[in-house]
């Protein structure tokens, strides 16, 4: 009779699927990437990346003792023994409200303001991580994971509806949706019984879609220089920047999407130091920014909307004006560095703090490059620019985590937590893309260990701040108003010890 | 005073209601008739054009105006005077609409007349035709000024060109897309009955305020701020005089009105009538005449030259029911109103300073021009500033309000005001009663 490693007597075919988790959970994780993403960490960083290091307010950096490790702090795994497979699960409801200060005249603001998770309504997260010792000193692991997403859509209207029932700030953005995923190899070593260190050369694989509304009618928008163009023929009797105005709000609103993708270098790395007889770690820890060098398409639409200077332009003026192209960009994400402390001295409860700062001053802004646009020689009637610039200027970001865990029996471990996260979006940046505050999270979540297999779960209740903007270069962007946020956001981890694991041959 | 009443709490409430509203001037189109297109004495010209409310509104504004600028001596028919007839256009009017100066004047003049303009108003316009009339080939209309009138202004150059849309005044407003929308509406009804004497001439208060809403609210469904003035009743203005006041441009004593035209004390004399009676009466004095021209009383006045008091009564009535009507859209559809019929009703009682003069609404007080029913430049200038002051206060913005002194000092309305010298004619004078 065939024997499992650690002699433990074959199983029944059916229980020998169950025992190969990892086959189906990289099936559903690869699906729920897919979908991934959301900026429920600072802007768009997401830090649940672990489940037990979600229920600790991801105070994880000193203690860094399952697969997610590799993200919190990748050297942890070199105190990993064996090899384990984990894979973790979040799905998140965000209730997003929006009431603007000031709105257009007779706009009409549904009674509870605008929400900006209009579609999906819960949105899920994976991440996947493994690791396996190759000696007493190297361990060496792979992750999975998308430190930075974002999801938000305000796109409550289809382009024939009236404005004065569109989402209110569409110039701003109505929707965006960022998926960044690393693939991150990590190789640990442990320079001393107590301390190790790690890294990580990653490949990220970035995607970023952006949909807003343009030709602003209210505000300095694209259509102003083609008013300036136009103001001597048109209304030749007025100024030439008060012209340009009028005329603007005579071209129809258009919808503008542009999508790309990036593949770029990241690296990552970590130290552990542990001091056994005070039960103390001390941990930091480095992820690097990247700059996404993204090419893809943007595409612009017009709708079906009669405007006053149709019959004069022709029909195809603006689409010969804003063509559908081919574009390039870059898109920043920000380098974290973070420092993390725990101590398992007292009271048999490990109690962890992490500062991490992420350095968001790096996105200052998202330049996008038209292939097609008014300063290619030949070119005529050609309304876009060589160079859009979306800026953002966002300033660093710092967060404070703090978490204790007990185990309550040899099989289960329960744990509590609390995280501030300080928002880098700047009162000008608060909008539709980023509808961010400073946020207060609590967290609760515990672990059930049954034989090879660990269960972890965790809830989190973040409250963003309230927040209200007034800024005057938004006004006509109608992005001032009133915040009001709050997240729900769960998750569900399987963690298995598969040192001993071996796929039998039929 | 239950009308006036419940118009002072529409108002106030409008008022509080459009305080939490922005005003943004981006477009400011004027929807109106003679009043906002700045018809004066004879016709509509760039003269008054050029400095009439709605102009000087855009520039205390800092937007833009385009105006369809007319060239002298103007176009359109004259309130009380019988309509003239339509010529092709000759010396030393040319393009009829007016061409601008360049920027740039080292450049040649813009030959080609604005593809839009933004002062939409059309002497002779009614609520009515603002939603129905449409510009119509060729651009002049023998036989009908009005129509004329109407293609130079909104069909200009739209009928010389091929395929594209000829737009009714209201259409026109919604398609420039307005973020301001200043509607002057209802007094061209309300001069036509007053100057024929006969209220019925008066569009039904319930299908003009049905019809009025719907302008109002297709104008708020584009996000405009919208305006509403109430109707100026014409008895408020120059066209319209007490005998007193009439005595006094006529160099008469007021005795002489009542023994000679029979003229009741709260009845009217209209600018024609006043015309005629100082032509009757400087025929007398010219020809030294000690005698009555017939016996007991001078030649009958033609008609129109007065306005009894029992019509004066049913027009402001009916003026009253048509503003109300104004309130009422006004409020369905979230506008704010302008009470223009108060602001001249004041003038008319009280008068305004003008710099070192005083202007008065009489005839030949200093406000109308000489058609008597359309203010001159320093009349527009007065509105705009009460204007101005009604959306400073509303919107709490700081628009500076317009010079009036210097606009007084050039206004030649302030220069034709009626004599001062002592009654010329009294009945004694004239054997009135012999």
């Amino acid at each position: 009779m065939a024997t499992r490693p650690g002699n433990c007597p074959e199983r029944p075919r059916w229980l020998q699927f169950r025992e190969q988790p990892f086959g189906t959970s990289l099936l559903i994780s690869g699906l729920l990437m897919a979908a991934a993403g959301l900026c429920y960490g600072s802007a768009f960083s997401v830090s649940e990346l672990g489940a037990k290091a979600s229920g600790m307010g991801t105070a994880f950096i000193g203690i860094a003792d399952d697969g997610s490790a590799l993200v919190y702090n990748p050297a942890g795994i070199a105190f990993q023994s064996g090899a384990h497979l984990e894979m973790d699960n979040a799905v998140v409801v965000g209730l997003f409200r929006f009431t603007p200060s000031s709105t257009p005249v007779g706009q009409v603001v549904p009674p509870n303001g605008y929400s900006n998770s209009i579609k999906p309504h819960f949105i899920p997260l994976a991440f996947m991580y493994a690791t396996k010792q190759i000696s007493p000193k190297l361990t060496v692991g792979m992750a999975i994971f998308t430190p930075f997403g974002l999801s938000a859509n305000s796109t409550n209207f289809h382009d024939g509806d009236p404005n004065l029932t569109k989402f209110v700030a569409r110039f701003a953005g109505t929707r965006v949706r960022l998926e960044s995923f690393w693939f991150q190899p990590t190789f640990a070593y442990k320079l001393k019984d107590n301390l190790a260190i790690a890294i990580g050369p990653t490949f990220v694989h970035t995607h970023l879609e952006l949909e807003k509304s343009f030709l602003n009618p209210l505000g300095p928008d694209d259509g102003l220089s083609f008013g300036r163009t136009a103001a001597p023929t048109v209304l030749p009797g007025v100024p030439v920047n008060e012209a340009a105005a009028i005329i603007a709000r005579l071209l129809p609103e258009g919808r503008s999407r542009v999508a790309g993708t990036a593949n770029s270098p990241a690296i990552s790395a970590g130290l552990l130091w542990k001091h056994p007889s005070s039960k103390t770690n001390i941990g930091l820890m480095f992820r690097s920014s990247v700059v996404n060098h993204l090419s893809g398409k943007a595409s612009f639409a017009f709708g079906n909307q009669p405007y006053a200077l149709e019959q004069y332009v022709g029909p195809k003026f603006l689409p010969n004006a804003f063509p559908n192209q081919a574009i390039t960009g870059s898109f920043p994400t920000p380098a974290t560095y973070g420092i993390g402390f725990a101590n398992s001295k007292f009271w048999n409860t490990t109690f962890a703090v992490d500062v991490r700062m992420q350095d968001y001053k790096k996105f200052k802004n998202v330049p996008l490059d038209f292939g097609i646009n008014k300063e290619v020689p030949g070119t005529t009637n050609i309304a876009l620019p060589a160079e859009q610039i979306l800026n953002f200027n966002f300033r660093e970001s710092w967060n404070f985590a703090f978490g204790a865990e007990r185990p309550i029996s040899p099989t289960t471990t329960i744990r509590v937590g609390y995280q501030f996260d300080m928002t880098p979006v700047v009162p000008q940046s608060a909008g539709p893309l980023f509808p961010d505050a400073d946020r207060n999270s609590f967290t609760v979540g515990a672990t059930r260990k049954s034989g090879t297999k660990e269960f972890t779960f965790f809830y989190e209740a973040m409250k963003f701040m309230d927040r209200q903007t007034n800024v005057p270069a938004n006004d006509y962007q109608w992005t001032n108003g009133d915040y009001h946020n709050f997240a729900h956001v769960a998750g569900l981890a399987m963690r298995f010890d598969v040192t001993n694991f071996s796929i039998k041959k039929h | 005073m239950k009308m006036t009443i419940v118009s002072v709490l529409l108002l106030v409430v409008l008022s509080f209601g459009a305080q939490s509203q922005t005003l943004d001037t981006t477009t400011f189109i004027v929807v109106g008739e003679g009043l906002a297109a700045g018809m004066a004495n004879f016709g509509l010209s760039s003269v008054m054009q050029s400095k009439d409310f709605a102009a000087l509104l855009a520039a205390q504004m800092n937007t833009g105006m385009e105006q369809p600028l007319m060239q002298p001596p103007g176009i359109g028919d004259v309130v009380g005077y019988p309509g003239q007839e339509v010529q092709v256009q000759k010396y030393p009017q040319g393009s009829v609409r007016q061409t601008y100066l360049p920027t740039d004047l080292t450049k040649a003049p813009i030959s080609t007349p604005p593809l839009f303009v933004t002062n939409l108003s059309v002497p002779g316009l009614t609520l009515n035709d603002s939603v129905t009339m449409r510009p119509v080939a060729p651009v002049v209309q023998r036989g009908n000024m009005k129509q004329t009138v109407f293609n130079m202004i909104l069909g200009f150059p739209q009928l010389i060109l091929d395929n594209v849309p000829l737009w009714t005044q209201f259409e026109y407003a919604q398609a420039m897309f307005p973020t301001v929308a200043l509607i002057e509406l209802g007094y061209y009804e309300a001069l036509n009955a007053a100057v024929a004497g006969d209220p019925r001439l008066l569009p039904s208060p319930a299908a003009f305020g049905a019809t009025y809403g719907t302008v109002v609210a297709g104008l708020r469904g584009l996000q405009a701020q919208v305006i509403v003035t109430t109707i100026p009743n014409p008895l408020d203005t120059g066209y319209f005089n007490s005998p007193a006041a009439a005595a006094g441009v006529v160099l008469a004593s007021p005795s002489v009105l009542s023994i000679g035209y029979n003229i009741g004390p709260q009845d009217y004399v209209t600018r024609n009538g006043l015309q005629t009676i100082s032509n009757q009466l400087s025929t007398l004095q010219e020809s030294s005449q000690e005698i009555l021209p017939t016996p007991g009383g001078f030649l009958p006045l033609p008609p129109g030259s007065t306005l009894s008091a029992a019509t004066a009564a049913a027009i402001t009535s009916g003026v009253n029911a048509l503003n109300a009507q104004i309130l009422s859209a006004a409020k369905a559809n979230g506008a704010v109103v302008y009470d223009l019929n108060a602001f001249l009703h004041n003038i008319k009682v009280s008068g305004a300073k003008a710099g070192a003069a005083t202007v008065t609404g009489d005839y030949l007080g200093g406000f109308y021009s000489l058609d008597g029913v359309y203010p001159g430049a320093t009349g527009h200038a007065l509105i705009a500033n009460d204007i101005l002051r009604f959306l400073n206060q509303t919107y709490h913005r700081s628009f500076a309000l317009v010079n009036v002194a210097s606009v007084a000092a050039s206004d030649p309305a302030l220069q034709y005001v009626k004599p001062a010298s002592a009654q010329l004619f009294t009945p004694s004078s004239l054997g009135l009663g012999r």
